[in-house]
């Protein structure tokens, strides 16, 4: 090899990648403004979009405001989001503080236990909890049977917001868990050095630095809270309690039948609007985060607290919580789907019946929303995670003259609550020539799912992305690759991991999904979470029990999957 | 075989100058390295010809081929510029083996099957790797994977080899043997390489000519020798070896020696040199240059031994004439306090300004 000679370089005719660049980016702004455009412009219209007489006007909002009780529905709104909030934060965040520091027996499942709710729909979570603690539920019913009352009642805005914020405590759990685990443990052994106690330490040098974690999941929370469907509908419908998401679902519901487009665009905006301003002040509270990193690049095992006696105390605690909140509202579903009625006054086991499967499985109707809903989870999942891939590496890895406004456009779904996508691609397939073609389809379900949950698989992407050196693109370059041969043949291989760590993420999100169905589906297009929320309303809770236990069974088998085989990463 | 010319290469970012209008014409063959501290441009310079980064203007060609011409707004994307690039981490696809991290660039050459297993033997028998061909690079220790890092950037024969720190990752006696085989190994393939690196004494070894840079400038081009013996400026001598300043003012400046007289009234022949316009100057002179006499004569002083510390191979001294301080070495302790010590005169270079 004494004669390196010049082997005449590449030819390649076209750019390719910056075709793509191109192709994703306006795929990207599309898809996301899609849902938006039509919002906006309705608010502002005095008649259906769809109607070429339509004028701007102010008056949807004026209307809106005069509606009576609508001053009742926002506080109601921010009252149930605020509580969610404090409950979830303060669960989650002691939660994380006893597994991840404490000697906590059976922290270990007890942990695992704990997040489930993260795995269903909130629709599930609310069903269980209705058929538990419901004014006719088990648990109520044997209060009063033995106690002579039951102190709660979910049919109220408290009621609402402790389910919901514990079906959010794992959210929170989850974050101040990595931040518990992940401080460094020299800087609790320097305050113990310095003469501080073991309980003094972590309160006083490992509490303080999971903040960022508490102030990110609190903002994050209180948006699920007020974007809420399921737990203010199952429990405000029957006592009268609204919210700007029931309403909107009411109002957007009805609007088939009566044009109140212009009042639901106007309503739509507001929601809009506070998330958007949550989710910024939450990267305004972010900033400055840095001097709460605490993971250097040694890896070492943070030492755990010894409860001493006190130990069994917590146990306890932790357990009957778990028990109460967690096994008893998914064992509830369980045990309802197989009886013809549920009541601590008759054993189960006398009034077993498969009934409830037989009738689900009987109707092509129920049948064909699992088979969507699998379909639209599995080929969705796919795909997105295909797009996501391909946006997150041009945001982070191209030359992309634009690829800064493509990120934050990619991940402006955060702000959009699902009953708004739902609604703006509802308004989008109605309006947009061509767009019957996928009308009531499920393929507008995908579409719309996958916007929804850009920033999800994002987060699992981006971090995987940032560990890979940039040496590597940059070898593949000079070697003679194009850009778009670079990131297939070298980027994407090493980042199967985190790739299979989306596709799990997004098929749970999908799989879960309802309120953004709930304006796109046709008979034909139902998924799990519409046909629920349809038997839901119906009162039909024996179809809905055996529906939600498929549900989660099957959640359970893929997550199950997903980590054995694909060694995917779903929450920890 | 090609020549790389770099012609009033800038490269700004934001309102940043890295690179100032580097003029370099890399002679086919040769072996060129980029010196400096940190942040003064190297790097981005060796990019720049790579096509990783963006010049801002000038022109970058090898052979007869423009790869950017910041006039004709004329770029060549990286993948086909075909250079041979080594980074400092190696750079070694985690995902492929070692033979498949080299049969990579010559697919995208859509180099035949055959052909293609015999360069990719030949490029590992080069750097004498070929056991570990179906090694991962996790598997390699980082002597190993800076030699397949380097068969991989030979594989394709580019005309042009440019090396980021390739051994500053490696420790100090490995990093030694390894600048002397990537020598031999250069000499024998004669392939033009641009070397970049903060360390001079590698630079010193392994060079035909060093370019040395500093805040996104050229100080001085030349070979090791030029550069150590005759810096261009206080910055070269200071940054190369290590220098003595010695402030001054000029008495007489002559065609082949100058007369100056340093602030504690000793006269000294020197080199010619430039003074500021106000006769002011400071003379560089390395501490092993300076020599430990008996007798008083031209160019001699007496100074007070203020510090010795054993540096194993020599003994270095702090010493004192007046106001002056500064440093001298030698093989041999020395016990008095006061000593006589000669300054050459053509180990003295004369320049206007003190590094800062």
């Amino acid at each position: 090899m004494t004669d390196i000679s010049d082997t005449g370089g590449l030819r390649r005719p076209i750019d390719r990648s910056r075709l793509i660049y191109w192709g994703v980016a306006a795929l990207t702004t599309v898809l996301v403004a899609g849902p938006i455009v039509p919002i906006i412009l309705q608010a502002f219209l005095d008649k259906p979009l769809y109607d070429d007489s339509a004028a701007p006007t102010l008056g949807n909002f004026a209307r809106l405001f005069s509606e009576p009780g609508m001053a009742r529905v926002f506080f109601n709104t921010l009252y149930f989001g605020g509580l969610t909030m404090v409950i979830a934060q303060v669960f989650g965040a002691v939660m994380a503080v006893l597994v991840g520091r404490t000697n906590l027996p059976g922290r270990k499942w007890m942990g695992e236990i704990f997040i489930w709710p993260l795995f269903v729909s909130n629709l599930v979570m609310a069903f269980g909890w209705f058929t538990m603690y419901g004014p006719s539920g088990f648990m109520t019913l044997a209060a009063k049977t033995y106690l002579g009352a039951a102190p709660w009642n979910l049919y109220s805005v408290t009621g609402m917001g402790v389910v919901a914020g514990l079906s959010q405590a794992p959210l929170t759990y989850l974050m101040c868990l990595a931040a518990v685990t992940k401080a460094d443990p020299q800087l609790e052994d320097a305050a113990r050095s310095a003469g501080a106690g073991p309980f003094r330490a972590l309160w006083s040098v490992t509490i303080p630095m999971i903040r960022p974690a508490v102030i990110y999941s609190a903002v994050l929370n209180f948006v699920v809270g007020i974007e809420m469907l399921a737990i203010p509908l199952l429990f405000g419908g029957p006592s009268g309690i609204q919210t700007v998401t029931t309403f909107l679902y009411d109002k957007g519901i009805n609007a088939a039948v009566r044009p109140e487009y212009g009042i639901v665009g106007a309503a739509a905006i507001i929601l809009l609007v506070i998330v958007a301003f949550l989710v910024w002040l939450q990267g305004y509270l972010m900033q400055g985060a840095g001097r709460f990193v605490t993971v250097r690049g040694k890896a070492s095992r943070p030492s755990t607290l010894d409860l001493g006696a006190w130990r069994w105390v917590a146990f306890a605690g932790v357990f009957a919580f778990i028990a109460l909140t967690i096994i008893a509202v998914f064992g509830g579903i369980f045990i309802r789907s197989a009886v013809t009625f549920l009541t601590p006054l008759i054993p189960f086991w006398k009034v077993l019946t498969p009934g409830n499967f037989e009738l689900i499985f009987g109707s092509s109707t129920y049948v064909r929303s699992i088979v969507n809903s699998v379909v639209v989870s599995g080929v969705g999942a796919a795909l997105g995670t295909f797009f996501i891939a391909v946006i997150a590496l041009i945001a982070r890895r191209s030359d992309f003259r634009y690829r800064r406004p493509l990120e934050y456009v990619a991940l402006f779904p955060r702000s959009l609550p699902g009953i708004i996508a739902g609604l703006g691609f509802f308004y989008a397939v109605i309006t947009l020539p061509g767009a019957e073609l996928i009308r009531g389809t499920i393929a507008v379900l995908i579409l719309a799912f996958m916007v929804r949950y850009i920033p999800v698989g994002f987060g699992a992407i981006a971090p995987a992305l940032a560990q890979i050196g940039e040496e590597l693109d940059r070898g593949a370059r000079i070697s003679g690759a194009d850009w778009w041969t670079t990131v297939t043949r070298i980027i994407l291989p090493i980042l199967k991991p985190a790739l299979f760590s989306c596709y799990a993420l997004l098929f749970i999100h999908f799989f879960k999904e309802y309120v953004t169905a709930a304006f796109l589906y046709q008979p034909g297009s139902e998924i799990i979470g519409t046909t629920m929320l349809q038997l839901v309303a119906q009162g039909d809770n024996g179809p809905v029990s055996a529906l939600a236990t498929i549900q989660v069974l099957i959640t359970a088998a893929f997550v199950l999957l997903a980590r054995r085989l694909l060694g995917a990463k779903i929450y920890g | 075989m090609a020549d790389l010319v770099l012609e009033n290469l800038t490269i700004k970012y934001g309102g940043v100058t890295a690179v100032e209008n580097l003029n370099i014409h890399v002679a086919s063959g040769e072996f060129l390295t980029l010196l400096g501290p940190s942040g003064c441009g190297k790097s981005t310079s060796l990019f720049a010809v790579a096509g990783l980064n963006h010049a801002t203007s000038g022109i970058i060609r090898v052979g007869d081929k423009v790869l950017f011409d910041g006039n004709a707004r004329n770029t060549v994307p990286p993948e086909r510029r075909n250079i041979g690039l080594v980074f400092q981490s190696y750079a070694l696809w985690p995902h492929k083996t070692v033979a498949e991290n080299l049969a990579f660039p010559l697919h995208l050459r859509k180099i035949g099957r055959a052909e293609r297993d015999e360069r990719i033997k030949e490029a590992l028998g080069l750097v004498e790797m070929l056991p570990y061909a179906d090694r991962y690079p996790f598997e390699l220790s980082g002597g190993q994977q800076q030699r397949v890092a380097l068969a991989r950037a030979l594989v394709y024969r580019p005309p042009l080899l440019l090396l980021d720190e390739p051994l500053s990752n490696l420790d100090a006696k490995l990093r030694e043997r390894a600048r002397v085989w990537l020598r031999e190994l250069q000499e024998r393939l004669k392939v033009t390489t641009i070397y970049v690196t903060h360390d001079q004494a590698e630079a010193l070894a392994v060079s035909d000519r060093i370019a040395v840079m500093s805040m996104g400038r050229m100080r001085q081009l030349g070979s090791p020798r030029d550069i150590y013996e005759r810096p261009a400026d206080s910055f070269v001598a200071d940054f190369i070896g290590s220098s003595n300043f010695l402030p001054g003012r000029m008495i007489e400046n002559g065609t082949d020696h100058a007369t100056v007289e340093l602030i504690d009234g000793t006269r000294l022949q020197t080199a010619p040199g430039r003074a500021a316009t106000d006769g002011t100057l400071t003379v560089a002179v390395r501490p092993e240059r300076i020599e430990v006499v008996t007798a008083e004569g031209p160019n001699t002083l007496a100074v007070d031994v203020q510090q010795k510390v054993y540096l194993g191979s020599v003994w270095q001294y702090v010493v004192t004439a007046g106001a002056m301080e500064f440093r001298i070495q030698t093989t041999f302790e020395i016990d008095a306090p006061r000593i006589l010590v000669r300054i050459p005169p053509e180990h003295c270079a004369v320049f206007a300004e003190k590094p800062n």
